[in-house]
């Protein structure tokens, strides 16, 4: 017996009621709190640093910038061309009971020149890592989840840089000499590196702070910092190339924006089930336009700052189903009014074919590892030990894992 | 069962393989079905041979390709009913993002490892069995005889004529030109013997092969 919906069923019931009591308090709660963001931008900005300052520790306030923090900004005209990079990543973590120890991140990306009235192109990097430097952290211990979702967090925003730099082939499919594999239609006009059309977004599909590097614990370690350093060695590239950059998030549950107007309330730190900036802007914001900017209040954005990086975001309605989402650039993309238009715009338009910009879906479809290739891979690999003279058998836990995994239906 | 007559129609397959154009996932003794995602440029033709390994390897199964359709797709659906079109994403769809499609082939022979076998095959390709299209060279041996014509005659239910018709011009391009008419007029031929009982379809046929 596997899971007993029965025994379920009481609780997805709760569950369900527990969801609605949670949504009509919010309800309640929101008015107040859309008028406490009014209110918070009439505040001298010193007042309103003071009151940030003075917020309990389990607050993590937005800071404000040079935008009034109700702002909001129309829609900009879309430029007639934009050239849309965007590159995910998914990996396939180690696993002890499998015939080898390895990981994979894969990263898929894709540049579309919109208005071109060209195909896109796209294309695929699949890296194994076997090494003992990649197995082992500086501690000697086992590679954890953190370490290789921050090494696919640099590989996603190293294939921007590096697509900025040099767009993918259009030669049909190749191997080029990072090891990567680009795939376009031999029917697509030729587009050179000197060929470049329109100004280039790059678009990622998370936010902009390297997640591991800001959990504090984890940003002093070695390992780690050497991510890090990659990674803002990637936004230098980016922001020298001329693109504009964003960090794009679905359905966001932050509140660093409530947690601000709360503290500018002097009322920072109570209980506020379900209160989220995404309900807040989804009453603020009209559809289509966007919100202020705001600092990232997470501390590892001051390591960001020092290098000329440091990470704003503003919530903008898409006018799609989900509605806000959250946008996260940095600030010299903040700073920049032809850049911040082209991020606005240029999300927007993408949002309207498929409700989350469309390159994104297709840089996601691109770096997914399913379950075939996975299973294809692990095949790979045991062939390619048993031609070493290695026993290439998973552990006899995974072989019964695999026996009760995959259950036939037997049809009369 | 029919084998090929002599040593010049009975090769042994070449090592080079056509292009992959799916993987088993159901078949039978008369035929198989064979999914994979690819590009619409990639898509193999309405009566076009392939083959599949069966029996450990020891022979490939060859199929006459008499449907392939697209399996539905729901970001391709979301795309169709949008209001915004974008002709780069249109272009993306139909020519870069690989689709998933589904081919049914009906089994014609079998190569054993020492030539070509106009029968049904001992046993089905196995379940995820790669299936490559035929080489050019691996169709003009295939199709030097016609002994696979009952088989596909036979078939219920299919649209025989124009199958046939496609896989005759099919294998007409495979040969070089000037033995193109010739081939075309021996096939013709032995259709109208097998369908001498059924002027109509003769008639469908060798109008289907003037088209």
């Amino acid at each position: 017996m596997s899971l007993d919906l029965q025994q379920v069923l009481p609780q997805v019931e709760h569950l369900g009621q527990e969801a609605a009591r949670r949504a009509a308090e919010a309800s309640v709660r929101l008015p107040r709190l859309a008028q406490g963001l009014l209110d918070a931008a009439r505040l001298e900005r010193r007042e309103l640093e003071r009151r940030l300052a003075a917020a309990p520790s389990t607050a993590h306030p937005a800071g404000p910038t040079d935008e009034s923090v109700d702002a909001r900004f129309p829609l900009p005209p879309h430029p007639p061309r934009l050239r849309l990079l965007a590159a995910d990543g998914s990996q396939v973590y180690p696993d002890r009971h499998a015939a080898a120890f390895f990981y994979i991140v894969n990263i898929g990306s894709i540049e579309l020149l919109q208005g071109s009235g060209r195909p896109p192109q796209i294309a695929t990097r699949s890296n194994l890592h076997f090494d003992q430097d990649d197995l082992q952290d500086t501690r000697g211990l086992p590679v954890d989840t953190h370490l290789i979702n921050a090494r696919r967090d640099a590989a996603e925003l190293a294939e921007l840089a590096r697509l900025v730099e040099a767009p993918i082939h259009p030669e049909g499919h190749r191997d080029d000499a990072s090891g990567g594999r680009s795939e376009a239609p031999a029917a697509s006009a030729p587009l050179g590196a000197g060929s470049v059309e329109g100004p280039t977004l790059a678009l990622l599909d998370n936010g902009l702070l390297l997640w591991a590097a800001s959990q504090e614990q984890k940003a002093s370690r070695p390992d780690v910092q050497r991510v890090l350093d990659e990674y803002l060695a990637a936004l230098d590239l980016l922001r020298d190339s001329g693109a504009a950059l964003a960090g794009y998030i679905s359905r966001p549950r932050g509140a660093n924006v409530v947690d601000l107007v709360e503290a500018a309330a002097g009322e920072a730190g109570g209980t506020r089930p379900g209160l989220t900036d995404r309900l807040l802007f989804g009453r603020h914001l009209e559809a289509f336009t966007r919100s202020a900017r705001f600092r990232h209040p997470a501390k590892i954005n001051h390591e960001f700052a020092a290098r000329g990086h440091q990470i704003q975001f503003f919530y903008l309605h898409t006018g799609a189903q989900d509605g806000v989402a959250r946008v996260e650039i940095p600030l010299w993309v903040a700073e920049d009014a032809s850049r911040m238009a082209m991020v606005h715009a240029g999300i927007v338009e993408q949002c309207r074919l498929t409700g989350v910009p469309y390159p994104l879906v297709r840089a996601h479809e691109l770096a997914l590892v399913g379950q075939d290739d996975r299973r294809a891979l692990d095949r790979l690999v045991q062939a390619a030990l048993i031609r070493h003279g290695i026993s290439g058998l998973a552990s006899q836990k995974a072989q019964t894992k695999r026996w009760t995994g995959r259950r036939r239906r037997h049809r009369l | 069962m029919t084998r090929a007559s002599n040593d010049s129609e009975r090769p042994a397959l070449s090592g080079a393989e056509g292009r992959l154009i799916g993987r088993v996932t159901r078949c039978s003794i008369q035929g198989f079905a064979g999914g994979i995602r690819m590009t619409e440029p990639d898509l193999p033709a309405f009566g076009a041979l392939c083959r599949a390994p069966a029996q450990g390897g020891r022979s490939q199964v060859i199929g006459l390709i008499y449907e392939i359709s697209i399996e539905d797709d729901d970001l391709a659906r979301q795309l169709a009913v949008s209001d915004v079109p974008q002709e780069e994403v249109r272009l993306d769809q139909q020519f870069v993002r690989p689709i998933p499609i589904e081919i049914l082939a009906l089994s014609l022979g079998y190569h054993n490892g020492q030539g070509y076998i106009y029968d049904l095959p001992p046993q089905p390709p196995n379940t995820l069995a790669d299936i490559h299209s035929l080489l050019p060279n691996e169709v003009r041996q295939f199709t030097a005889s016609l002994a696979f014509l009952p088989l596909v005659l036979a078939a219920p239910q299919l649209p025989t004529d124009s199958l046939l018709a496609a896989t005759f011009r099919l294998a007409a391009q495979a040969r070089p030109e000037s033995e193109r008419r010739a081939f075309l007029v021996s096939a013709g031929r032995e259709c109208a013997r097998l369908l001498s009982g059924d002027l109509g379809r003769v008639n469908n046929l060798v109008r289907s092969l003037q088209g």
